[in-house]
């Protein structure tokens, strides 16, 4: 069973360094949209190793942004996906 | 056939060696012909090295992107400023000019990652990254 704050509870999977997951970021931020964002590059080795297994179960890569929303993920900047996740 | 050694010139960006061509001498900067890297020639009992001129610098990565780019025939796009930022911040975090969509921070993946210099572009438009793009 979900509960409805995780039903809606919006995660960003960056690295610090990726240019589209700035604009993930931006995006969010831009649409006053409240959301957790990890960092991964910045974790220190075993929280990174647990974020990393986590964000490869989830996706299958090891590639960023991975947005979570709610039950629904996916990777990369996607404007049009994240509108419509938000219903913006 | 002519038995001559070719020299050749060990790049400590790509890791690969590329032919030492005639001109050249001790000092000379010269551009890597693999990765687009500016070299300075020193000779050494192992062979000819390049030194990267301007390591580190914001300079230095602008230089080694572009002179791929023109190396290639490749594109940039709008993408193009907030990679260069990506990779100076991998540079001060990481200690060098690792891709900034990757997690890894190994040689191969110095910019130009080796997939690109393999020939990703040809096969995908794009780098990994999306810096470096195929012409329309």
């Amino acid at each position: 069973m979900i509960s409805m704050a995780e039903k809606h509870k919006i995660v960003v999977y960056a690295l610090s360094t990726c240019p589209y997951c700035k604009r993930t970021k931006r995006f969010l931020d831009d649409h006053k949209v409240a959301y957790e964002h990890i960092d991964v590059d910045l974790l220190d080795d075993s929280k990174q190793d647990e974020v990393l297994d986590k964000v490869e179960k989830l996706t299958g890569m090891r590639s960023f942004p991975v947005v979570v929303i709610g039950t629904e993920h996916w990777v990369g900047h996607d404007e049009q996906r994240l509108k419509k996740a938000l219903n913006l | 056939m002519s038995d001559a050694k070719v020299e050749r010139v060990y790049c400590p960006v790509c890791l690969a060696k590329f032919k030492y061509s005639e001109g050249w001498s001790e000092g000379s900067v010269v551009v890597c012909p693999i990765c687009g890297e500016r070299l300075t020639l020193r000779k050494t009992a192992d062979g000819w090295i390049g030194d990267r001129v301007d390591r580190g610098t914001e300079k230095e990565i602008r230089s080694r992107i572009d002179g791929f780019a023109e190396i290639r025939g490749y594109v940039f796009n709008d993408v193009k400023e907030d990679i260069v930022e990506g990779l100076l911040g991998k540079y001060k975090r990481f200690g060098d000019f690792y891709c900034p969509c990757r997690m890894e921070h190994v040689p191969e993946y110095q910019c130009p990652c080796k997939p690109t210099r393999g020939g990703d572009v040809e096969k995908n438009g794009k780098c990994h990254c999306g810096l470096f793009w195929k012409k329309a």
